[in-house]
Formats: C-alpha cells, sequence, structure tokens
C-alpha cells in the first residue's frame, strides 16, 4: 500500500485538515504519512487492537455511570499520531501563558479590592450572579498569588488552521494521565518515526507538578508533606489520581484521611498524625470542607477552609476558581488581559454572544442554523445545543430555558473544528479534534509540556469530543518545523 | 503509612482467608453430604451457623437442597457473609490502594472479583459440576496466598497483612472447632469415632496430618489437640497466635503507639491463656468456656488493635 492508497478513501468533511493540503500532504506529515505508506491495512489493524490491550491490561478505564452501575471502559485511543509544529506550538504557548498570567491577576482581584469590577471592564451583576464566585474564600491570601497551579485551556483550530480558545478549565482539569499514557503506548507503535521526527518529550510532567506541589508549602522546611486529595474509587477519573500519586511518589488520600486540628491538616497514619503542606486536591469545591460549603459532603474535611485562610496548608488549585472559568465570564478575558497586561491576547477567544443581553439573544435565535448554545456551568458536552442539528422542537425547548435564565447561557458561532486522519474501520477517515495542553505554573513562571490531549470526536460528522459522548483521544506530537 | 491503607491491607487479607475457610468448608460439607444414608442434613449445620444468620427453621429448610446452601452462601449478595461479598469487598480494599499492592497481587484479587461475578460461574456452581466450580475458586484464593507471600515486600504493609490473616485463621479455627464440640453433645461413642471429625479435619486441611501424627483411641482428645494447641498443624490457635504475636512486635516496634503498654499487656494474657491451658481439663463445659474466652479476649485485642492503627473511634 503506498501513500496515494491510504488517500483515496480519505474524504474530506469541508472543515480545514491538518494533513491533507489543496492537493498533497502538509510538509510536518510527510515523514509520518510515508512511513504508514509501507504499512499494510493489516499492521495498522494489528497495531490498533495491540493499543487496545496495553490500556486494558493497564486498566487504564474510566467509569461510565447507567442504572446506578459503575462500568468501566476504556477511553478509545486512534493510533494515528496528531502532529503540530514547533512554530504553532510556540504561538500556544505564550498565548496560553499571557492568558494564566491574566487568569490569576484577575482571581486575585476579584477575591480582594475587586478594581477590575469598581473600573467597569467586567460587570458586577455578571460576577454576583456566577454560581461559582466564593464569598467564603474572599480575602484568603495564597501562596505567591497563585490560584490556578494546573489548566487545561481548550483549543480548537478553525479555518487556515487558525487557533482559537475554546474555554478555560481552571478547577480540576482531567486527562494528563491520558497525554502521558497515549505517548507510552506511541512508542510502542511506532518506535523509529518517534525518534525520526524528533517529537519533544512530555513524561516529566509529574515531575514538574511535584517540585511545584512542594514549593508551595506554607512550613519552610527540606521535607514538607504534599498528598493528592481523590474522591474514592469510585470517582470516575481515579485511574489519574493514583496514577499521578505513583509517579509523585506521594501519598494518595480520602477525606476520611485528614482532620484538622487546632487549624492545621493532619493525616491519620500508623505512626500517629502527620502533617500535611500541600494538597492537589482533585474534589470539587463545594465537597471540600461540610462546615463552610455542603454540610452533607462526606468527601471533604471539617475545617479545611479555616486552616486554609490561615495560610497552613496550601490548596491546589485554589478555591474558588471557578468564578473565572465559566463561560459566560470567558467572553471577557481578552478585555482582561487588556486591562491587567496591557497587551493583547496572542489568542483570540471563540466570539461569545451573552444570553442575558436581549439584543444578542435575538440575533442567536434568528441565526441559530450557525449557532451553538451552551450552560456557562455545564461541562463534559452536556447541557448544549448545536443549532445546525438539532430539530424546530429541541429548539423552541430549549429557548424556553434560556428565556427563563438567560445569565446560565451563552451562544457561539459553530466553528468547523480541524480534522485529522484516524484510522477506523480499517481505512483513514478524517475526524474533528480539539486540543487541551497542560499547564503548570509555579513561583518560578508558567511551563507547558510540549503536547496535550487531543480529544477527538469518533463519530463521523460530530464535533463533540467529550468521552462521555463518544470522543476518544490521540496522542500528540510537537515537532521541529 | 497512612492507616486507612493499613486497614485495607488487614482487612484485604482478612476477607480472602475467608473466602478461603468458607470454601474449603463448603466443599468438604458437600462432599461427605453424598457419603452417608442418615443424617445428612447434619453435614451442613456447622457451616451454616458459622457463615449465615438464619433462623434454625430456615436452615433446615435451606439444607433440604445443596445448590440452595450454594447459592446462599456463595452468590447471595444479601448475605453479608456470602463469597461474593467477601470477594467484592477484598477488591474495594486493593482498589483503594492500588499504589501499595505489587501488580501480581492486584491482578490476582481481581481475577477472584470477576470469577466470581462471572454468570458463567454462577450456572456451573448450580448446575452438577459445582465441585470443579468450588475447587476452582478455592485454587485460586490459595493461588493469592502464594502471590503475597512470593512478590509483597516485607515491609510495614506485609506485617498489617499478616496480621488480618492469622486474626482471620484464628477466629475461624476456633468457631470451627466450638461448633463441632458443640453439636456432639454427652455422645461418648461419636466422640471417639474418626469419621465424626472428618468434617472438621477436611474444613481445616488437616486429615492427613491427623493421621500421621496421632494414633491413641482418644480421637476428641487428638483433635482438640491438634487444633488448639499443635506448633506444626498451620491451622491450629497457636500456631496462628504465634505467628500474631511476631507481626504485632513489629509493627509496635517500628510505630511506638501510645497504647503499647497496653496492647502488649492484653496480647500477653491470651497467649499464656492458650499456652498454659491443660488439655486434660478442657472437657464438656469447660472446653465451651475456654473456647469462647479465648474468642472474646482475641476480639477484645483486635478492637484495641484497629483502634490504634487504623484510627477507628
Amino acid at each position: 500500500m503506498n501513500i496515494q492508497a491510504l488517500l483515496t478513501d480519505y474524504l474530506r468533511t469541508g472543515a480545514w485538515d491538518e494533513m491533507l493540503g489543496e492537493n498533497s500532504v502538509r510538509a510536518p506529515y510527510m515523514k509520518l504519512m510515508n512511513a504508514l505508506g509501507q504499512l499494510s491495512v493489516d499492521d495498522l489493524q494489528k497495531k490498533h487492537v495491540h493499543a487496545s490491550d496495553l490500556f486494558m491490561n493497564q486498566g487504564i478505564t474510566f467509569t461510565v455511570y447507567s442504572d446506578d452501575a459503575g462500568i468501566e471502559r476504556i477511553f478509545p485511543f486512534d493510533v494515528i499520531p496528531r502532529i503540530i509544529t514547533s512554530t504553532e506550538w510556540n504561538q500556544i504557548e505564550n498565548g496560553i501563558k499571557q492568558r494564566l498570567r491574566a487568569l490569576n491577576m484577575f482571581l486575585h482581584d476579584i477575591y480582594h479590592d475587586q478594581q477590575i469590577l469598581k473600573d467597569g471592564v467586567v460587570p458586577f451583576s455578571l460576577i454576583a450572579s456566577c454560581p461559582h464566585f466564593t464569598r467564603e474564600v474572599h480575602g484568603i491570601d495564597v501562596p505567591f498569588n497563585i490560584y490556578v497551579h494546573i489548566s487545561g485551556i481548550d483549543l480548537i483550530r478553525g479555518d487556515e488552521g487558525k487557533f482559537y480558545i475554546l474555554e478555560d478549565n481552571l478547577r480540576t482539569p482531567s486527562g494528563v494521565s491520558y497525554m502521558l499514557e497515549n505517548r507510552e503506548v506511541t512508542k510502542r507503535l511506532f518506535p523509529d518515526q518517534v525518534a525520526e521526527n524528533n517529537v519533544k518529550m512530555v513524561n516529566n510532567y509529574p515531575l514538574l507538578l511535584h517540585s511545584i506541589l512542594l514549593s508551595l508549602s506554607p512550613r519552610p522546611i527540606s521535607n514538607p508533606v504534599a498528598v493528592i486529595l481523590t474522591p474514592g474509587v469510585f470517582n470516575s477519573a481515579y485511574y489519574e489520581h493514583s496514577f499521578l500519586a505513583r509517579q509523585m511518589g506521594i501519598p494518595l488520600v480520602e477525606g476520611a484521611d485528614l482532620l484538622v486540628n487546632n487549624s492545621k491538616v493532619y493525616m491519620k497514619t500508623t505512626r500517629g498524625l502527620t502533617q500535611v503542606d500541600v494538597i492537589y486536591r482533585r474534589v470539587d469545591d463545594e465537597y471540600l470542607d461540610p462546615l463552610i460549603f455542603r454540610p452533607d459532603s462526606i468527601l471533604g474535611i471539617p475545617g479545611l477552609i479555616a486552616a486554609y485562610r490561615k495560610g497552613n496548608v496550601a490548596i491546589v488549585n485554589a478555591v474558588g476558581n471557578g468564578v473565572a472559568d465559566d463561560k459566560a465570564v470567558y467572553a471577557y478575558v481578552p478585555q482582561m488581559i487588556k486591562y491587567y497586561l496591557n497587551e493583547t491576547p496572542i489568542l483570540p477567544n471563540v466570539p461569545t454572544y451573552q444570553m442575558s443581553d436581549p439584543e444578542a439573544r435575538e440575533h442567536v435565535f434568528a441565526n441559530i442554523n450557525n449557532m451553538v448554545l451552551k450552560g456557562t456551568n455545564q461541562s463534559g458536552g452536556y447541557g448544549m445545543l448545536m443549532g445546525n442539528k438539532a430539530s424546530e422542537m429541541e429548539i423552541d425547548q430549549f429557548r424556553k430555558k434560556v428565556d427563563v435564565s438567560p445569565r446560565e447561557f451563552i451562544a457561539q458561532p459553530i466553528i468547523k473544528l480541524s480534522t485529522v486522519p484516524c484510522f477506523l474501520d480499517g481505512k483513514l477517515q478524517a475526524r474533528h479534534v480539539d486540543l487541551r495542553p497542560y499547564a503548570l505554573c509555579g513561583p518560578s513562571g508558567i511551563e507547558i509540556v510540549p503536547g496535550g490531549l487531543t480529544r477527538v470526536a469518533l463519530r463521523e460528522g460530530s464535533l463533540v469530543v467529550n468521552s462521555s459522548q463518544g470522543g476518544g483521544s490521540k496522542d500528540t506530537w510537537i515537532i521541529d518545523g | 503509612m497512612l492507616s486507612r491503607i493499613a486497614d485495607s491491607m488487614f482487612w484485604m487479607n482478612r476477607y480472602v482467608e475467608r473466602s478461603e475457610g468458607l470454601l474449603r468448608m463448603l466443599h468438604t460439607s458437600y462432599v461427605l453430604s453424598l457419603d452417608k444414608g442418615s443424617n445428612v442434613n447434619d453435614n451442613w449445620v456447622p457451616l451454616l451457623n458459622i457463615f449465615t444468620t438464619l433462623s434454625s427453621s430456615e436452615k433446615i429448610a435451606l439444607s433440604q437442597k445443596p445448590s440452595n446452601i450454594i447459592q446462599h452462601v456463595l452468590l447471595d449478595s444479601q448475605n453479608p457473609n456470602s463469597l461474593k461479598t467477601l470477594l467484592n469487598r477484598a477488591r474495594e480494599n486493593a482498589r483503594g490502594m492500588q499504589d501499595h499492592i505489587t501488580k501480581e497481587v492486584w491482578e490476582q484479587v481481581n481475577h477472584l472479583y470477576h470469577l466470581i461475578n462471572n454468570p458463567q460461574t454462577e450456572k456451573q456452581l448450580l448446575s452438577s459440576d459445582q465441585l470443579a466450580a468450588i475447587e476452582s475458586l478455592l485454587k485460586n484464593c490459595l493461588l493469592y496466598t502464594g502471590i503475597t507471600d512470593s512478590t509483597m515486600p516485607r515491609g510495614m504493609g506485609w506485617n498489617f497483612m499478616s496480621m488480618g490473616k492469622h486474626v482471620e485463621r484464628c477466629i475461624m479455627t476456633i468457631s470451627i472447632t466450638a461448633e463441632h464440640f458443640n453439636s456432639l453433645g454427652p455422645n461418648q461413642e461419636k466422640a471417639r469415632d474418626i469419621l465424626y471429625w472428618r468434617s472438621l479435619l477436611f474444613t481445616l486441611s488437616g486429615y492427613e496430618f491427623h493421621l500421621k501424627n496421632y494414633r491413641s483411641a482418644e480421637t476428641d482428645k487428638n483433635v482438640l489437640d491438634q487444633t488448639v494447641f499443635n506448633m506444626l498443624f498451620p491451622h491450629s490457635v497457636m500456631y496462628s497466635l504465634e505467628r500474631i504475636k511476631k507481626y504485632q512486635e513489629d509493627i509496635i516496634e517500628q510505630n511506638q503507639p501510645l497504647a503499647k503498654a497496653d496492647l502488649m499487656k492484653r496480647f500477653g494474657r491470651l497467649y499464656s491463656f492458650v499456652e498454659f491451658a491443660d488439655l486434660d481439663t478442657l472437657e464438656g463445659e469447660s472446653l465451651g468456656t475456654f473456647l469462647w474466652s479465648t474468642q472474646a479476649q482475641l476480639a477484645s485485642f483486635n478492637q484495641q488493635f484497629s483502634h490504634t492503627f487504623f484510627s477507628y473511634s
């Protein structure tokens, strides 16, 4: 089989394709496609099966809940890597760093003086009506004024491959273990290609994260205690929690393992109590401390926020970050960059209409066929409406919901996500993708490992990449060029 | 080590040890129920007394059909001591501490869990090929013991695992022995009949051991000597206590808990109570009191131990 044979079935979807240009394969993909041309369909099929086995045997699964019974499934993995050049990557890296600097300043401002509101750059009503604006943490000083230590900012590519920021995930973004495992599996599947393309390394992520966690310790001691707080084995991302704990060599704890005494946090060990300095929590804000947030939470630790307020423990990411990744607040991030940094945004937002603005609402529903409507506080591909796919009735029903509580919705023009080749049913097919790079922010600056999680909508024509909606993932290569 | 991890180590091993005991007892009762003509149903009494909480009329009803018993003690997830419940719990414990056990141990616990939850196994257990299925489950429990022994590092985790295993084994030997002496009553003839004791000996995998080591006609005394005092018999009370002694000493030594003196006193008292008991005076009522008191002391030591190391409140 040669390249031409590979490409004969490769259907264009009308969207911008990252691999195939007008008539020929784009330069970054040249080496890889030539190598794939040497393989038979059988070889590729074998690699596909081999990859699934590797994931299954290592128990790299997530849990899907239906009928009250959790089912463990593997996250579908496509064997063909996605390629991004280092020139493109530089733009992504600089854009994300800029954005995170502004978002960290915004969070500090919002929970202290609120200058940005007083200056009228972001409306008061927008913040006051945001369910994730956490009054309970107002005035708390966090180490180095860093709120977002770990972020997963989602990017998409539109026409001509232009990058846009799709959304900010600043609370407890997940998926980084897939980024790392995908690379390990790809190394087994295409060892020569990984070497020949000089693919940039991602596997130092756990080490970077570990050193950032330790650097946040409030006690100036040589061996501070950092832990990962998990909701427990029934959480859908439990695999990732235990993976990170193993990779960093720190304890994986549940809420019941910790207690607060005299505003200090301790973990219960067989030797008695050990003080904890840094908590990388994978538990949502509202479950963290039953004395402050939900009183029925058994995942949290009573008194934790009091210890946090006293500065006796660092919590990663900071509490209350949800106010900055609300989808309605998202629209104001370019203004924040201007306000705090006096810079122009390197990576643009997708144009966003606030449904609380009646004029915008009229405009959106007049052009509903080109619009996607999203709930401001929903994720995972739930609570959204694709205007080009929905029926009249679905649109009417959605409109009623929007009219009742317009603040909870935004709309964006539908952007045709770029496509990349996937090996499905024995042939190469174009599928839509997004990209989530993982940025780490510590006292010595922001670091982003070159790569990220590429999520792919495996259903033909689908633009929804979430794993709960039939999405899968790919390894992501950053190569010179 | 986190208290929760120590707790999970301890209980994972307790659950699998109990599963092994349950399976061996079920296997024995089943095989022996095929042998005797008359009081077939008696063979099930000790098993049902130990592993279920049924009323006596329910037990009689259940004993009419072995497949009902298998269903209840192996597959019924409503029964808190059924094999399914035990193995589910063992796996739940293992899942919460995957980073503390070896990959091999995790895979074996996972395998046991998938085995008992496989509809194919259930079908086989309720068919006429049930013995093969019971044997395969039993083998896998034994395999678990072998895998833990040859792969787990000998650190604090190992100490807690071993504690769990021997505490469970000790409690089971006491209950099973008590059950058999209890149902004997004042029947002197039966007491000397090795056929009566086969069920107990097979259940503790000590039948061959008995034949090789005991020759006199006082079978009941011999059986008691074997199950309680014989240090060479790995299911005897004394052997288990000797193991518990070693591991609790290691644990106390390395963790130096506040309750150190209290724990050591409690265990020392229990250990001497059994070590210096007089076999010749143990019969009838005094035997019952002795076994009951041993079990109660072990339970109270275990409670103090869990309280200290697992942060139970």
